[in-house]
């Protein structure tokens, strides 16, 4: 009998979990300090044991689990257009805001399943020990004249039919009004066409990285996070903040997850003030919560967060992507292969 | 008589396990793959009703009323519910706007809606060729797939027809790969045969050797190999750097991401499965024949080409067929070391695996791809020497 009650008093003490709690994101730097202050600052407040994972943006994983009902990831980091798309799929649950304070996050910061979590960009790079001076502009990415050598873009129509664009001339403000249309699609892809024998495709964020150290290509595009990082460790990388495109990406909870409650917690606290405060000492971090996205402290010490920059840069439309995404991104992977 | 029948029962019982595991391992999910590639339950699935009255509906003009209505209803329900997406990919993969149009219907509808508001609200519900794709999409089974794996398309009507010029990729996917492979199996045979008449001609002991050094590359990843080689072709790696130091070039020059660095590593991955069997097999040769050929006055050459070389051509043929049968299915290689014109037809199956979960497409193309490996075999088996 008494062996029965302490048995039923170990398993009424452990934490009802299935399993740990995973949280997903795309790496790099940013997560190694997200894990520092964000995840292992949730372990430590709550208790509760948190390991992360890694994952180069592909949906399908998670339609793969939510639809065979084998739920392995808890929190996952979607771009927007993604979250949008996955919210109509079912694959992520809407969000509790009884446990995530919306009040908290900036204008558009939230979503019927998703809660805000940073800002990132892409910048054109390139390594100046190796080229002196190199192309300031999109329209000058293009000219393969005045500085040879491949160009390495990130595999998807998304961002890509945008520089393309940009490259043509086409005004920023004026960029999603031209794809929408099939003329301006057919331009963007003609242009690509221009320079597609110097184009090379990256899918992972740290390859830019790899490949304009190695020498492999002569120019980049790549997250501006990492490339800011690399140049603070002391590479030759120029930040070219007029070349940026950014979006935010939002933390979401898989939909069939066992630790829905505790997912929307570990949300909670990764969008609170004083984690994402800490996080920003170690990481030029763009949130989004007010509190600490406007803490003019903040933005002084991090020169190289995307908000401080987002005049000079365009911003991704998430709706375009979510209505245009399927069809341009077949275009796309057929225009590559050929 | 009766002591041959337990011996023949033994061996049944004993090949049953392999039997066994061919059955699950192999026939089975070639069986999935075959049913996935023509399966088509979106429609189905999603908004059974209305699935139930496309069935019914003849086809000829539009549908019935109530069909309106009950679609207006259950695409409805099927946004709320978080239901739609499935369907929604399906149904733009057949016709793109498909989209645009099911969800701004959906989001539109009330949980009520009255019969006519579907031509209402887009004039595409009033045109029957956005019902006849719902129509075909509510059967079950789709030849789609496998049309759009071979760059065929369904009209409005139903009838195949050829994709617009520009738009197909996987004709000329399947072809490069099928050159790629050709390629690559030619090369293979060219540098593995010398090398394994020069094996199968050392001293026992020498050739244990030789064969272990064939052999250790077997013992390390494929995705370690690729790498190795993605280090040495590097812009400043080993390959340019010797190259540049012996003056053979002027600057470090443009190896990887080319289809000569995808040959390269395909062929260095795949020598050993030429090696192996032309080594068995001219092992084998009588020595005997060459000198017999050589007393009747046969030069070198002729010795070689009318009696070393018929006889190692069995060798030749296995180990070739096995070098293109894994040639054509290579995915991490080109994928690493190629640009993108480089890529074969296993990353476009990854893509629709891995990027848009369009596990209708990944069958299809598996489909073709067995297909055209199966008359390759086929091919081969009736044209073998042994067989005249």
């Amino acid at each position: 009998m008494f062996r029965k009650l302490v048995l039923i008093a170990c398993l009424v003490a452990t934490p009802a979990l299935a399993r740990d709690l995973t949280v997903v994101a795309g790496g790099g730097g940013f997560q190694d300090n997200a894990r520092k202050h964000l995840f292992q600052g949730f372990a430590q407040a709550t208790g509760q044991k948190v390991v992360d994972d890694i994952y180069d943006g592909e949906q399908a994983k998670i339609a793969a689990m939510v639809k065979n009902h084998d739920v392995t990831w808890d929190v996952v980091m979607v771009e927007a257009p993604e979250m949008v798309r996955g919210c109509e799929d079912g694959l992520f649950e809407k969000m509790d805001w009884s446990i995530v304070d919306k009040a908290k996050f900036i204008p558009n910061g939230t979503a019927t399943c998703g809660a805000g979590a940073v800002g990132w960009g892409v910048t054109v790079f390139y390594d100046t020990k190796r080229i002196a001076n190199g192309p300031t502009t999109y329209a000058q990415l293009w000219d393969t004249k005045t500085w040879p050598g491949k160009r390495l873009l990130r595999n998807g129509a998304k961002m890509t039919l945008e520089i393309a664009l940009l490259a043509d001339g086409v005004p920023a403000a004026d960029v999603y009004k031209v794809l929408a249309t099939p003329a301006g699609q057919d331009r963007a892809f003609a242009k690509l066409d221009a320079i597609k024998p110097n184009l090379v495709w990256w899918k992972s964020g740290a390859q830019p990285l790899q490949l304009v150290g190695s020498g492999d290509v002569a120019f980049a595009v790549g997250y501006v996070g990492r490339t800011a990082k690399a140049a603070q460790d002391g590479a030759a990388y120029p930040l070219l903040w007029q070349t940026m495109l950014f979006s935010f990406d939002f933390w979401t909870v898989v939909k069939g997850s066992p630790n829905v409650t505790q997912a929307m917690k570990l949300v909670n606290y990764m969008t609170d003030a004083a984690p994402l405060r800490a996080l920003a000492q170690d990481w030029a971090v763009s949130p989004a919560t007010t509190a600490v996205a406007q803490d003019p402290a903040i933005r002084a010490k991090n020169k190289a967060m995307v908000a401080e920059h987002a005049a000079d840069g365009l911003f991704i439309d998430t709706e375009f992507w979510v209505q245009y995404g399927d069809d341009l991104e077949r275009r796309f992977a057929a225009w590559v292969a050929r | 008589m009766t002591p041959r029948k337990p011996v023949a029962r033994l061996g049944l019982l004993l090949t049953l396990p392999a039997l066994l595991l061919v059955a699950f391992a192999l026939l089975l999910p070639l069986g999935l793959n075959l049913a996935t590639a023509v399966r088509d339950p979106e429609l189905a699935a999603t908004l059974p009703r209305s699935a139930a009255l496309l069935r019914q509906w003849d086809g000829i003009g539009l549908p019935e009323d109530a069909a309106f209505a009950t679609l207006a209803e259950e695409l409805h329900t099927a946004l709320e519910d978080q239901r739609i997406g499935s369907l929604i990919a399906r149904l733009n993969f057949e016709r793109a706007g498909m989209r645009t149009l099911l969800l701004r219907t959906a989001r539109a509808m009330p949980a009520a809606p009255a019969s006519m508001a579907l031509p209402a609200l887009d004039p595409q519900w009033g045109d029957p060729a956005t019902w006849h794709i719902l129509r075909r999409a509510s059967l079950g089974i789709t030849p789609l797939y496998l049309l759009r794996a071979l760059d065929l398309d369904l009209a409005a009507d139903g009838a195949i027809i050829a994709q617009p010029a520009g738009q197909g990729v996987f004709l000329n996917l399947f072809a490069r790969s099928f050159a790629i492979a050709v390629v690559v199996t030619g090369l293979c045979v060219l540098i593995g045969y010398p090398v394994a008449h020069a094996i199968a001609g050392l001293s026992p002991g020498w050739g244990r050797a030789a064969m272990a050094l064939v052999l250790v590359p077997f013992w390390i990843s494929i995705l370690v190999r690729t790498t190795a080689w993605f280090i040495l072709l590097q812009h400043d790696g080993p390959i340019n750097a010797a190259l540049l130091a012996f003056g053979l070039i002027d600057a470090p020059a443009q190896l990887m991401f080319t289809r000569f660095a995808v040959l390269l590593a395909m062929v260095h991955v795949l020598l050993p499965f030429i090696i192996l069997p032309l080594v068995g097999v001219m092992r084998r040769i009588d020595r005997g024949l060459l000198r017999a050929a050589a007393s009747l006055g046969a030069p070198a050459w002729r010795r070689f080409a009318f009696v070393y070389l018929p006889l190692t051509l069995p060798g030749v043929g296995a180990g070739a067929l096995i070098v293109f049968m894994m040639a054509i299915g290579f995915y991490i290689t080109p994928a690493l070391l190629g640009g993108a014109t480089d890529q074969m037809v296993s990353a476009a199956i990854a893509d629709y695996v891995n990027g848009s979960l369009n596990w209708g497409m990944a069958s299809a193309l598996s489909v073709w791809l067995l297909v055209g490996c199966a008359l390759i075999v086929s091919a081969a088996y009736y044209l073998a020497p042994s067989r005249r």
